[in-house]
């Protein structure tokens, strides 16, 4: 059984329709990329998952369970987010920023929660940053912060919106570092990025979503190489410029 | 950070030397104050009598009896000396009048240091209390939905577009609320003050949670709203989050604001002397009408409401620093 399903899903703000009966399906240790232009609906579809955004049409499923049967917070607690922005508490320490999650929600006394977190902040590299307040972290050091926080509540799938283009270019790789041991380490992930040499090289399956459908879903080589859809090659084209 | 010579600066800001003479008259006033306190108050006077030094306070000595420890003899005679030296009143009239006015405050000051000591009390119990409400209220004008934060709207409106004096006289004369307290038995007993003064604490206490909780609600909205999202995504429900993310961020950008707030009541609290309150403006204002000599009570209280106010500042000040955190709120960047 698929770990994450979409079911003909959709979603509109007002008149504008976001998604368009958008369905696919995860296996546990998948790794999806998501590309497409700005306003595609890349990061509401993300949002679906774990229901910060809640959808008008279709159904998605965790393991098999309709997430809108389910209680949000019980939800949240087996899908982890990193935010493009890294939203990090910025009253926090690095290890604080682990810690809450794990005190609030999984009920584990402060000394055990911050046995844990050392653990993920070491797991990320940051370690020494353990006792820093955000706003004495670099870019790089914020996001692995914020990859630790989520993956210390030992979630089942991992959304990761757009979680390098806020950073300073020679901060991306430490990142994408982080996640593709993820990757490595089996972790099941659903990441919107526009990193093409992570795509091509750690992703099983690649989805170009324009205005709200998927326009092609394959594996990133066919996708690279041979196309069904112009647009898509014209797509993948101008990110792999882009980048280059 | 480097304070522009033109710019007003706050007593913590003063280069070394007169900050060291600024904080030297505190210390003076306070000692002074405390010690009056001590020697006079009913409250002490008990603590004092159970640590087994009884003797030390003289509560049973009528305010107005109350002997200054300083004489002012030799001002009111050195005045004397000046006016009868028969010099053209331009070039002494001011050292006549400076020497008469600090005679005329050392006599005052006993009767002024009692009536200081109900404005403090007064003021930290209205604002701590106000404090209570004012949380709450913030956080429902913000995270309540329509129907709280609309309610919390309404309060902080009525409150705060009503004059002060208006609702303390319709808490003391127009509502049975006076008269409720004071049927209780211990009130305006042994070292428990009368019910007036119960009376505007929950006056200044409701007045000032309006003005607070409007500090607070703006302050909660400068709080990045993604950090709650984060929060929500780790499975905390809404209220777990403004408790663990907003509040505490929240709090310290309205520290600011707060100690606005906290200096305005300061001032305000004077109202109290309206509804029979003995505080620090009542006491001048009996003084006042004992001797006849209001220009010169007025100036010597406020000088008293100056240094609360200062002090308060200064306080406050030290509490933004103790609590700051790099990243949040005004200290940005200052370590």
């Amino acid at each position: 059984m698929s770990l994450l399903r979409f079911e003909d899903v959709s979603k509109s703000y007002g008149d504008e329709e976001v998604l368009h009966d958008v369905t696919f399906e995860l296996d546990a240790g998948d790794v999806e990329v998501i590309v497409g232009p700005s306003g595609s609906g890349k990061s509401t579809l993300l949002r679906c998952v774990n229901r910060l955004t809640e959808i008008d049409g279709g159904a998605i499923y965790l393991d098999g369970a309709d997430v809108h049967a389910m209680d949000e917070n019980a939800l949240r607690r087996r899908v982890g987010m990193v935010f493009q922005d890294f939203n990090l508490f910025a009253h926090r320490t690095a290890r604080g920023n682990v810690t809450l999650g794990l005190t609030e929600v999984l009920g584990l006394s402060e000394r055990e929660a911050a046995e844990r977190a050392d653990q993920y902040l070491q797991r990320v590299g940051v370690a020494d940053q353990a006792d820093s307040y955000p706003a004495e972290l670099s870019g790089g050091q914020k996001q692995r912060v914020g990859i630790a926080r989520a993956l210390a509540m030992d979630p089942d799938l991992m959304l990761f919106d757009e979680p390098t283009s806020a950073l300073d270019p020679e901060l991306v790789g430490e990142v994408l570092g982080v996640m593709r041991d993820l990757a490595d380490d089996g972790m099941t992930m659903l990441a919107v990025t526009h990193e093409m040499g992570f795509a091509r090289s750690v992703a099983s399956r690649l989805t170009f979503l324009e205005n709200g459908r998927i326009v092609e879903r394959g594996s990133p080589e066919r996708l690279f190489e041979q196309p069904d859809h112009d647009r898509t090659r014209e797509f993948l084209g101008e990110l792999t410029d882009l980048h280059r | 950070m480097s304070v522009d010579e033109t710019e007003p600066a706050a007593v913590g800001e003063l280069p070394g030397r007169r900050r060291v003479a600024v904080l030297a008259v505190g210390v003076v006033f306070w000692a002074w104050l405390l010690a009056r306190w001590a020697s006079h108050n009913a409250v002490l006077d008990r603590l004092f009598n159970a640590l087994g030094a009884p003797g030390l306070i003289r509560s049973e000595v009528p305010v107005r009896n109350r002997e200054p420890w300083l004489s002012p003899e030799p001002f009111a005679s050195a005045a004397d000396g000046v006016a009868s030296l028969g010099l053209p009143e331009v070039a002494t009239g001011w050292l006549v009048w400076l020497l008469d006015i600090v005679a005329f405050a050392i006599e005052s000051a006993p009767a002024l240091a009692e009536g200081a000591y109900v404005t403090v009390y007064l003021t930290v119990a209205s604002m701590l209390l106000g404090l209570a409400i004012a949380i709450p209220l913030s956080v429902a004008r913000v995270y309540g939905g329509a129907v709280l934060s609309r309610l919390s709207l309404a309060y902080t409106e009525l409150i705060r577009g009503t004059p002060l004096l208006a609702q303390l006289f319709l808490l003391y004369y127009g509502l049975p609320l006076a008269g409720a307290i004071d049927s209780v038995d211990l009130v305006g007993s042994g070292s428990i003050p009368g019910a007036a003064v119960f009376v505007a604490i929950v006056g200044f206490t409701i007045n000032s949670s309006a003005y607070q909780s409007e500090y607070i609600r703006s302050a909660l909205q400068s709080v990045d709203e993604d950090q709650l999202v984060a929060a929500r995504s780790v499975g905390l429900s809404k209220w777990a989050g403004i408790r663990h993310v907003v509040l505490p961020q929240g709090l310290r950008y309205a520290i600011p604001g707060w100690t606005n707030e906290f200096v305005y009541l300061i001032k305000y609290s004077s109202l109290a002397a309206f509804i029979t309150v003995l505080d620090l403006f009542g006491r001048a204002d009996v003084i006042a009408s004992d001797t006849f000599r209001t220009t010169e009570i007025y100036v010597i209280v406020a000088v008293f409401y100056l240094a609360l106010v200062l002090t308060t500042a200064l306080a406050m000040e030290r509490v933004a620093t103790a609590v700051s955190i790099p990243g949040v709120g005004q200290h940005d960047g200052d370590r």
